[in-house]
């Protein structure tokens, strides 16, 4: 008991948790916008990861000074990509369903390319920094640097966007876009602008998760994979194309992960993790924080 | 007439490349995980077959039997699959008729290609396999250099624990086979030399963080924890460690401290941390060791992995002196292979099986950022101490 209300525990479940939420968050906002099935989304992290390391490794810059630079460059990408593959698909092609599957076509071959690319230029050999492992006690927690600084920065981010959703004017019509595009068409917004804006925003937040994720984790042209799956199991948890479902289910994850493996065993963490998101599925399909769509 | 001497020299050893390269290649297949779940292992073991074939070629080319050939490498993705690894076998010996063979990554493609060797008559040295199911493969085409098998790993991790002091372990294993292996294997060791097992936990390969079973082992209050980890298991205990503030003595890491990332992630904090491999470029006896590592610096600007980079190479070295003293005829091959004894960055490797009978199961531990071998005492580059 005395372990379960140890703010140890609670700590690692907040970085754990707002990690999940900030990998997931790009994933939701392009899915949601665009309904496009972004299965290349842990390979965005993995650039963000690389940019990260050799911008330190080459330079000495801090990832955290960094991130505007990573977003930029992922942001870039993003850019590339809609106009090169994806501004075709949504313009022409019909219903949703199949711009659905083609993107998830599409966007695995960005991820063999993208992992291959990575690969060729820098090896596939991991590649790890240090940068802030410095361990602060406070009120009877340790924390290292680097996971306080993911931690400020993931929920900074986090509410940044939450309110960037809410309060602007672009925030606003993406909102729009995610509940209803035809809707959103009608009362004047900019569809194709928004959905560039939405592509590039969800790829810029993909890089700044990587950045964080390497400070503490070893990087590979390979390590994006677990990130894909991650991110889809929290958005489609927290309800498809729901950021705040999105974020409040990343949170979930990290706090049940944490404290199923002290309640039980490390053991029964995968099962217990997939078995709570089945289980959610079959009881609301919509996910936790999901709407029914009127049909 | 000394610079005569010379030019005549230049001209002699110009030609003698010339005529090396002009010969016909010695083509040698193997299959790569280059994409799929082992692809980020994969390049400790390609990287050293990359650079052997270029100091070979650099040299003037593979001597077989005598004669002076270039090498030419023939590989294919086998996508981590070992049932992919075996057809891609099939193919090199059958479709692209490869004059030699070298190993895939990892026990699975061993135990897999080891069939397809068998069936052929093909004899290959092996590498990265590690596992008491190596001792089941039929001997005469297939050998395995490494000492890293987890019976041998657990007597010897034991015993190494017991000389160190300790009486109290945490142990904490990766549910993938090799952890699983050893885990099976040490405790009945720890318990024969006396050493209490005080916590003994399995976690999934896709753990993302380890608070709630450092805080136990913390709580548990041992003098030994015994992560039998895998490379991204071992860079999330040693830094969540730090942070928890496990301080036991002895920490012992299975598999992942040994490549260079480990280091540049953890400097000094990872000092004192003692982790599974048989080769330290600081044992002066392997007059092979230290040209290796440099080569190998220089080449890659990153230091080798102690044990997967250090196996592949071996590997290589052992068929270069074998090709050397047979040519490429299999049945002489196979017979000077079976009973030679060759001259490695290990040391001599020689064969009793499929096994390698000199080499010792051995421990590495990171001292001032480099890996120095502290077991067993015959082999050492430096004195184990506490962390």
């Amino acid at each position: 008991m005395d372990l379960l209300l140890s703010p140890q525990l609670l700590f690692s479940a907040l970085v754990l948790g707002s990690t999940y939420a900030l990998v997931a968050l790009g994933l939701n906002l392009v899915y949601g916008t665009m309904r496009l099935l972004n299965i290349a989304h842990g390979d965005l992290i993995m650039v963000g990861a690389y940019a990260a390391f050799w911008f330190f490794t080459l330079s000495g810059l801090s990832p955290i000074i960094g991130l505007p630079l990573i977003a930029l460059i992922c942001a870039g990408l993003g850019l590339i990509l809609y106009f090169a593959i994806f501004r075709h698909q949504l313009e022409n092609v019909h219903p949703v369903e199949r711009i659905e599957a083609n993107s998830l076509l599409l966007f695995f071959a960005v991820s063999v390319i993208v992992q291959n690319v990575v690969a060729l230029s820098f090896s596939g050999s991991p590649r790890a920094y240090r940068h802030l492992d410095e361990v602060y006690h406070l009120l009877g927690v340790s924390m290292t640097a680097n996971r306080i600084a993911a931690l400020v920065v993931a929920v900074t981010l986090l509410s940044a966007v939450v309110l960037f959703l809410n309060r602007s004017h672009y925030g606003l019509s993406i909102s729009a876009l995610i509940q209803n595009k035809t809707a959103a068409k009608i009362v004047g917004i900019n569809v194709s602008k928004i959905q560039i804006l939405s592509f590039t925003i969800g790829f810029a937040i993909a890089g700044v998760a990587g950045a964080l994720i390497s400070m503490t984790e070893q990087i590979s042209p390979f390590m994006g994979f677990p990130f894909t799956i991650v991110a889809f199991v929290v958005i489609i948890l927290g309800g498809l194309g729901n950021i705040k479902g999105g974020i409040a289910a990343g949170l979930l994850l990290g706090f049940v992960e944490i404290y199923v493996v002290v309640l039980t065993s490390a053991n029964f963490r995968s099962i217990l993790i997939y078995g709570l998101f089945v289980g959610v599925l079959l009881l609301r399909p919509q996910g936790l924080f999901g709407k029914t769509r009127a049909s | 007439m000394k610079k005569i001497v010379s030019l005549f020299t230049l001209l002699v050893s110009a030609f003698g490349v010339f005529a090396a390269q002009a010969a016909d290649p010695v083509r040698i297949g193997y299959s790569i995980a280059n994409t799929g779940l082992f692809a980020q292992a994969a390049p400790s073991q390609v990287t050293a077959y990359e650079l052997w074939a270029k100091q070979v070629n650099d040299a003037g080319g593979l001597d077989v039997a005598g004669e002076r050939r270039p090498v030419e490498l023939v590989w294919y993705d086998d996508e981590s699959d070992p049932a992919k690894s075996a057809q891609i076998y099939e193919k090199l010996i059958s479709d692209d008729n490869v004059d030699l063979l070298l190993a895939p990554w990892g026990t699975p493609h061993h135990l897999n290609v080891a069939g397809v060797v068998e069936r052929h008559g093909f004899p290959m040295i092996g590498n990265t396999a590690a596992s008491v199911a190596v001792r089941e493969v039929q001997p005469g085409n297939i050998w395995f250099p490494t000492s890293a098998i987890p019976d041998r790993i657990g007597v010897e991790l034991a015993a190494m624990a017991a000389k160190a002091g300790v009486t109290s372990v945490a142990i904490i294993a990766n549910v993938l086979p090799f952890s699983q292996e050893n885990l099976q294997f040490l405790v009945p060791a720890l318990e024969s030399v006396g050493i209490e097992v005080a916590l003994n936990e399995s976690y999934p390969p896709d753990i993302s963080d380890m608070t709630g079973l450092l805080t136990q082992i913390k709580a548990a209050n041992v003098d030994g924890v015994i992560a039998l980890s895998y490379p991204a298991d071992s860079f999330l205990y040693m830094g969540q460690s730090q942070e928890i503030g496990i301080d036991a003595p002895f920490q012992f890491l299975l598999v992942g401290p040994t490549i260079s990332a480990f280091s540049q992630a953890f400097g000094e904090l990872a000092d004192g941390v003692v982790t599974l491999g048989h080769w330290s470029p600081h044992q002066a006896n392997w007059s092979r060791a230290k040209p290796f590592f440099d080569a190998y610096v220089e080449a890659y600007d990153m230091k080798p992995d102690y044990l997967d980079t250090a196996l592949a190479y071996m590997s290589c070295e052992i068929l270069q002196q074998a090709v050397a003293k047979a040519g490429l005829d299999h049945d002489k091959l196979r017979s000077a292979i079976s009973s030679s004894t060759f001259d490695t960055i290990n040391g001599d490797v020689k064969f009793d099986g499929v096994e390698n009978s000199i080499t010792p199961t051995a421990f590495l531990q990171l001292q001032g950022g480099d890996m120095h071998l502290v077991w067993p005492e015959n082999i050492a580059t430096a004195a184990y101490k506490a962390r």
